[in-house]
């Protein structure tokens, strides 16, 4: 079989070359790490958005002086509504007490923080699959109420992390670019040395009566060998790196963003491989094209 | 079949599927050059209206000169060039008339030896003999037995796994010799063999070339050394000015025949 042939020529190549291979394989994986932290950082942003727009809520906001009866008037309205399907008020003493709970703080910081900085609320839960046009609906009536200060729906947030996201797939995008641009490079350029090193052997396989697929075979799999080393240790090592800061960070982690950090998915990490292993075999094709006249 | 691209599967291409529909008739000389031009040149052709036939079994030297042609014929033959006009029949194909893809498997009914060995100095003398039957994708085993015989034939029994830049030179061209013979080509192509060597391993080279030729193998061998034309009784051709002549009784008659030349282009 030519294929077991051209392996075991390729793995000939390897241990003739192999100081040009490893260096070769050393850059490579540096670049697949910052591709792998970026699809990192993307996924579990993504993970955190889904997350929040599912957590339908909404926050109204009481005036300081709102009266009682206009507050229980407001509740029983939004109890009577079928998209609500949780009330429940929060005084201006409990907001602070909250606050103080989820951030560890002192009696004596505490104190310091000024009078309405918490003020009193009624926080809503929104059944399921309440769609957003009819929320701003609801936020507008609510809004027009006697003691309503302001009514948070939490839409510009999702905007915010929306667009934060959207930034960290373009940036992700460009980076994957910029790596199949140097995986072409540094694997061109090694098949290039690779070539020159093995003039003589080329040459013999000719005379011998080697087919020019015969006498590329091995160097195509050397660089897709390269391309899918490089790849494999750059996703352990940032394993290795994600399990090492994984239990330093993660709780405060959750805290902040309600949702639990996870490795890259089993899928995307076979398919940059597979990727990888796909832009190797065209960057050592090109650079045969261009440097092996056979 | 006609196509030499069927002998892919085979061990070894023999010749035999180059002879195409005419496997019936009388063999046929495995070698026919006729009127053979060829110009690296415009106007002054290297080689011009070269004929020459060459029988299944026979030893034939072709000499001449420093720069007269000898590695160009050779070369015609193996495809590295390709004549300007004329036919080369290899086993009664045309081989200027093959395509570029079918080159290759041209290459693997011959046997080719050069003067610089053209072996790969890093690897090891069985990989450098072995390297002919994985082109043609022999299983291991049988390679294995085979490179032993090749190797066996050669004086190297046993030092297969030395590294071949650690052979003395006519060491290193006994290993491209079985190359070249491992694979039991119709024909054996020499470039002036013996050219780096001293001269009496250049002897035992041209001995082993003969030893090669008499258990069958038909040998074309080009050298410019006329100590080696001189003990040998083979089939001598010599390129002058760009033709060939056939030196029919020997070196003797063939330098009467060059002092006889010389003097009618004097007169
Ligand atoms: N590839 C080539 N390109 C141009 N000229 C060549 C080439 N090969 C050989 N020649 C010329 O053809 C002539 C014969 O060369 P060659 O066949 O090598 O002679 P020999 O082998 O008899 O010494 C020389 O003049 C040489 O310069
Ligand atoms: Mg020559």
């Amino acid at each position: 079989m030519e294929i077991w042939s051209a392996l075991s020529r390729a793995k000939r190549g390897f241990r003739d070359d192999l100081r040009l291979h490893v260096v070769a394989i050393a850059s490579l994986v540096v670049a697949f790490l910052c591709l792998g932290t970026a699809l990192l950082s993307v996924e579990n942003l993504t993970r955190i958005a889904s997350r929040w727009s599912q957590t339908q809520h909404m926050t109204v906001y009481l005036r300081d002086q709102a009266k009682e009866a206009d507050v229980a008037q407001l509740r029983l309205v939004l109890e009577s509504l079928g998209e609500i399907s949780k009330v429940e008020h929060i005084s201006a003493v409990r907001a602070r007490e909250l606050f103080a709970e989820q951030t560890n703080m002192s009696s004596a910081d505490l104190a310091q923080l000024p009078t309405d900085a918490f003020p009193a609320s009624l926080e809503l839960d929104l059944a399921d699959g309440v769609p957003s046009a009819r929320i701003e609906k609801i936020a507008a009536r609510v809004q027009r109420f006697a003691g309503v200060e302001e009514v948070e729906t939490y839409r510009s947030f999702f905007g915010q992390l929306r667009s934060l996201i959207d930034a960290g797939r373009s940036g992700a995008l460009l980076l994957s670019l910029l790596v199949v641009v140097c995986v072409l490079a540094v694997i061109g350029n090694t098949i290039r040395l690779a070539v020159a090193n093995r003039r003589r052997e080329i040459e013999v396989l000719k005379l011998c009566g080697a087919t020019d697929s015969f006498v590329r075979g091995p160097f195509v799999l050397e660089g897709v060998i390269q391309a899918v080393t490089a790849s494999t240790l750059a996703m352990l090592l940032l394993f290795v790196a994600y399990a090492a800061l994984h239990g330093h960070v993660e709780s405060t982690l959750t805290a902040l963003t309600g949702v639990r950090t996870v490795f890259l998915n089993p899928l995307t990490v076979l398919g940059t491989i597979a990727a990888a292993a796909f832009v190797g075999a065209i960057g050592s094709a090109l650079s045969l094209r261009r440097y092996l006249q056979v | 079949m006609a196509n030499p691209g069927s002998g892919r599967k085979g061990n070894v291409v023999r010749p035999s599927v180059f002879r195409g529909k005419h496997r019936d008739d009388a063999p046929k000389p495995i070698l026919v050059m006729e009127e053979v031009y060829k110009y690296f040149r415009r106007d002054v052709p290297t080689l011009r209206n070269v004929n020459l036939t060459v029988e299944r079994g026979e030893f034939v030297f072709v000499t001449g000169p420093s720069g007269s042609g000898k590695s160009t014929l050779l070369q015609l033959v193996y495809r590295q060039h390709t004549v300007d006009s004329g036919r080369i029949l290899f086993s009664g194909r045309d081989v200027s008339r093959l395509t570029d893809s079918s080159i290759p498997f041209l290459r693997r009914n011959l046997g080719i030896v050069f003067q610089d060995f053209k072996v790969v100095p890093h690897w090891t003398v069985y990989e450098n003999v072995a390297v002919s039957l994985e082109i043609l994708g022999t299983n291991a085993r049988l390679a294995r037995s085979r490179v032993a015989e090749a190797l066996e034939r050669v004086g190297l029994a046993g030092r297969g796994n030395e590294r071949t830049e650690t052979l003395s030179g006519g060491e290193q061209q006994r290993v491209a010799i079985a190359r070249a013979i491992v694979t039991e080509p119709a024909l054996l192509l020499a470039d002036e063999p013996t050219g780096n060597l001293d001269p009496q391993l250049a002897i035992d080279i041209l001995t082993l070339f003969e030893e090669i030729h008499e258990a069958g193998t038909t040998v074309l061998f080009a050298t410019h050394d006329h100590s080696l034309l001189a003990t040998s009784p083979h089939r001598l051709v010599v390129i002058d000015d760009g033709r060939l002549i056939e030196a029919s009784q020997g070196l003797r008659a063939w330098s009467a025949r060059m002092q006889s030349l010389g003097a009618s282009h004097a007169s």
